[in-house]
C-alpha cells in the first residue's frame, strides 16, 4: 500500500485542468443562469435505501458504501436525477420550473461505459413538472446549445423514445426480467441476442419481426416510416408520434442538422418513461450528455412530478475540447513583486494597489534574483521589485 | 479515416479477407511488417492487429471504430458497443465439459468449474443460483478435471477431440459463438455514412 497513491478511477485536478474545468462549468452555469435555472445541491453523502429501496434502484455493486455511527448504511450520491427529485418531492414546496447543478456522482463498478473512471464532475439540468412535446423539445435544444457553450462544433444530439419499446412489447405477457434481456440486445444493437432473448421469451410473429428491426432503425426522419410500418400498437404508435412533434418543433426552431434519431436506443426502463437522448462528438469515442424524460422518479419520494433533464460530463467534453486543441493555457499573472529587504510594506501596498484595481498580483518571498526567475517561469506580465525608495518596474 | 482493430491470428486474416471482399483494401494486414499500425494504401482505413480480448477495449473506448472479434471474448469483457452483425466465421461453441458422472465428494460439495471465462461462468453459475467454485486456468483447461484440479471445465470446443483423447465429454452446450463486428456507439452515428455501407455489405456477403 502507498500511501501517497490514489484509489483507481478517481483523479486530482493541477492548475491546468482545474482552469479549464472552471471556464467550462462558468460557461454552462452562465447558460443555466440565462435559461431561468435555479441552482441546488445535494449532500454528497446520503442514505443506501435512498437508492435501493425504490423502483429504479441502483445497483449496489455500484454504489460506494459506508457505515454511520449508528450502523446504518451510507453511499456516496450515486446518481443526481435522484437527488434532485427526493429534494423537489420532499422539500421545495413548489417543485416546477427549471433547475441546474454542478456536481459530482460516484459510481463504483468497474463495468463497461466508464471509461475506468469512478467519479465523475456532472453539469446537469431537470425541468419539473413539464410534459408534452414541447417541452421535451425544449430539453433537447438545450442540450444543443449547451454542447455549442462548450466550443465543441461537431456533435449530434441522438434521440430515442423508450416507449416505442415498451408498445411493441406489451400485452404479450413477457416478465420483467426477460424484458430487461430483450433491452439489453437492443440497446447494444445485438441482433444475435436479441433474437434468443425474444426466443427465450416467447415471443415470435409480427411483435418479434418489429423488434428485430429496433437495432437498425436510426438514421434521420425517414426512420419514423420505417417504423409506423412495424406496428399497431397504440403505445408505441403514440410514441412515435410524440416524436414526431417533437422533430417538427426542432425543424423549426432551425435546429434540424444537430438532431439524429435511434429508436433502438432503449435506455433503462425503470428509470426514463418517455423520450431519450445522448451528445455524440466526433472529437470522443464516448457519449459527453446524457438525458430523457423521467415522469415516475419522484413518485418513489412521495410526489408525481413529471421531468425532463439532462447532465453533461465535464471530464469527457474537456477530453473532447483538448483532441481538437481547444484548451486553455494558464492565465499569466499580471504582476510578480519582488521586495527588497526592509521593502516588505511597500511591496504589500503596491500588491494591495494592484489587487484593488483587479489585476493578478504575485507577492513573491524571496531574493530578487529568484524572484525574476519565478516570474519568468510563469509569464508574468510585469515584475516590480520594491526598494525603500519605492517600487521599479523591471 | 476510418480505424479497425482485429485480434491477431486466423482470425485476423479471415476478417481482413471479409474487408476485401467488400471492396476495402486490407491487403496491408496480410504484409509481413513490424509496424503497429496499418494504413492501407489510400489512406482511408488503418487496421490494428491486438490481443483478442483487447479488441473490444480499443472500440469501446473509440481508439478503434470497429472491430471483429469472437463472441467469447465479447461476453467475458461486456464492453459498452454495439455489436453489429454476426460474421459466422470461426464457430465453436462453449461448453461444460467434463467427465461422464461427477465424483461425489464429501469434502467438496460444490462443483469446482476450471476456465479461462471466469467472468463468464461466474454469470453463468450465478444466474442459475449455483454455488461453484471457479479456478481461473489459462491455458490447457482439459487438464483439469483429468488431473483432479476440477469437476468441470467451462470452455471453447470446435472439434472435441482433445476432450474425447481425454475421456471427457460435453455436458452442457451453454453458448453458439462466432467472429462479430462490434462498431462503437459514436463512430456508428458520426462516421454512419462510411460504415453502414459496409456493415451491408458484409451482411450479404455472410448472408
Amino acid at each position: 500500500m502507498n500511501h501517497y497513491k490514489l484509489p483507481a478511477g478517481v483523479q486530482d485536478l493541477l492548475p491546468e485542468e482545474y482552469y479549464n474545468v472552471s471556464l467550462l462549468t462558468e460557461k454552462l452555469k452562465n447558460k443555466f443562469r440565462l435559461a431561468g435555472c435555479r441552482f441546488l445541491e445535494s449532500s454528497a453523502i446520503e442514505y443506501y435505501d435512498t437508492f435501493a429501496e425504490i423502483r429504479n434502484r441502483i445497483p449496489q455493486r455500484q454504489m460506494f458504501k459506508m457505515t454511520d455511527g449508528d450502523g446504518s448504511l451510507l453511499v456516496l450520491r450515486p446518481d443526481m436525477t435522484l437527488a434532485v427529485a427526493r429534494m423537489a418531492a420532499t422539500k421545495l414546496k413548489d417543485p416546477s420550473g427549471r433547475f441546474a447543478y454542478v456536481s459530482e456522482v460516484w459510481n463504483n463498478a468497474e463495468t463497461a461505459g466508464n471509461m475506468s473512471r469512478r467519479g465523475y464532475l456532472q453539469a446537469g439540468v431537470e425541468f419539473l413538472g413539464v410534459s408534452g412535446a414541447f417541452s421535451d423539445a425544449q430539453a433537447i435544444a438545450f442540450a444543443v446549445e449547451c454542447m455549442k457553450e462548450t466550443g465543441l462544433d461537431d456533435f449530434t444530439v441522438d434521440v430515442g423514445h423508450v416507449g416505442f419499446f415498451k408498445g411493441l412489447l406489451s400485452g404479450l405477457g413477457v416478465n420483467e426480467e426477460y424484458t430487461e434481456k430483450v433491452r439489453v440486445s437492443i440497446n447494444a444493437k445485438d441482433s444475435v441476442g436479441t433474437m434468443l432473448a425474444l426466443k427465450e421469451a416467447g415471443v415470435d410473429g409480427r411483435a418479434a419481426e418489429a423488434l428485430l428491426s429496433l437495432p437498425s432503425l436510426f438514421g434521420g426522419e425517414e426512420v419514423f416510416s420505417r417504423a409506423e410500418k412495424l406496428t399497431e400498437d397504440k403505445g408505441a404508435l403514440s410514441a412515435l408520434e410524440h416524436l414526431k412533434k417533437v422533430h417538427a418543433l426542432l425543424k423549426e426552431f432551425g435546429l434540424e442538422k444537430y438532431v439524429s434519431f435511434d429508436l433502438g436506443t432503449v435506455k433503462s426502463l425503470s428509470y426514463y418513461s418517455g423520450i431519450v437522448f445522448t451528445g455524440l462528438t466526433g472529437a470522443l469515442g464516448a457519449p459527453v450528455l446524457s438525458g430523457g424524460r423521467y415522469d415516475y422518479l419522484a413518485d418513489d419520494f412521495g410526489k408525481h412530478i413529471p421531468a425532463v433533464g439532462f447532465a453533461m460530463g465535464l471530464k469527457r467534453i474537456l477530453m473532447a475540447l483538448e483532441s481538437k486543441g481547444k484548451v486553455e493555457k494558464l492565465p499569466a499573472p499580471d504582476a510578480v513583486i519582488v521586495a527588497k529587504e526592509g521593502a516588505e510594506a511597500t511591496a504589500y501596498r503596491e500588491y494591495l494597489r494592484l489587487t484593488g484595481e483587479g489585476k493578478t498580483a504575485d507577492l513573491y518571498t524571496g531574493s530578487e534574483k529568484e524572484g525574476i526567475r519565478y516570474a519568468a517561469e510563469r509569464n508574468a506580465k510585469c515584475v516590480l521589485v520594491a526598494e525603500k525608495e519605492g517600487v521599479k518596474r523591471l | 479515416m476510418i480505424t479497425v482493430a482485429l485480434a491477431k491470428g486466423r482470425l485476423a486474416n479471415e476478417s481482413a479477407e471479409l474487408f476485401e471482399k467488400c471492396g476495402i483494401d486490407a491487403s496491408v494486414v496480410f504484409s509481413d511488417t513490424r509496424k503497429l499500425v496499418l494504413e492501407s494504401a489510400d489512406k482511408k482505413f488503418s487496421f490494428f492487429l491486438v490481443k483478442p480480448s483487447d479488441v473490444p477495449t480499443y472500440v469501446e473506448y473509440g481508439i478503434a471504430d470497429m472491430g471483429i472479434v469472437g463472441k467469447d471474448t465479447l461476453l467475458e469483457h461486456e464492453k459498452d458497443l454495439y455489436e453489429m452483425l454476426d460474421l459466422k466465421f470461426e464457430p465453436c461453441k462453449l461448453c461444460v465439459a467434463g467427465y461422464p458422472e461427477k465424483k461425489e465428494l464429501l469434502t467438496n460439495p460444490h462443483l469446482r468449474v476450471a476456465t479461462k471465462y471466469v467472468h463468464t461462468a461466474r454469470k453463468l453459475y450465478a444466474g442459475r443460483g449455483e454455488d461453484v467454485e471457479i479456478i481461473p486456468l489459462n491455458g490447457s483447461i482439459e487438464l483439469a478435471p483429468v488431473t483432479g484440479l476440477s469437476d468441470v471445465i467451462f470452455d471453447v470446443v470446435q472439434t472435441g477431440s482433445t476432450l474425447r483423447a481425454n475421456g471427457l465429454v460435453v455436458l452442457e452446450e451453454v453458448f453458439d459463438v462466432s467472429a462479430r463486428l462490434v462498431v462503437n456507439k459514436v463512430s456508428l452515428k458520426r462516421k454512419a455514412d462510411v460504415i453502414l455501407p459496409i456493415i451491408d455489405r458484409m451482411k450479404a456477403i455472410v448472408g
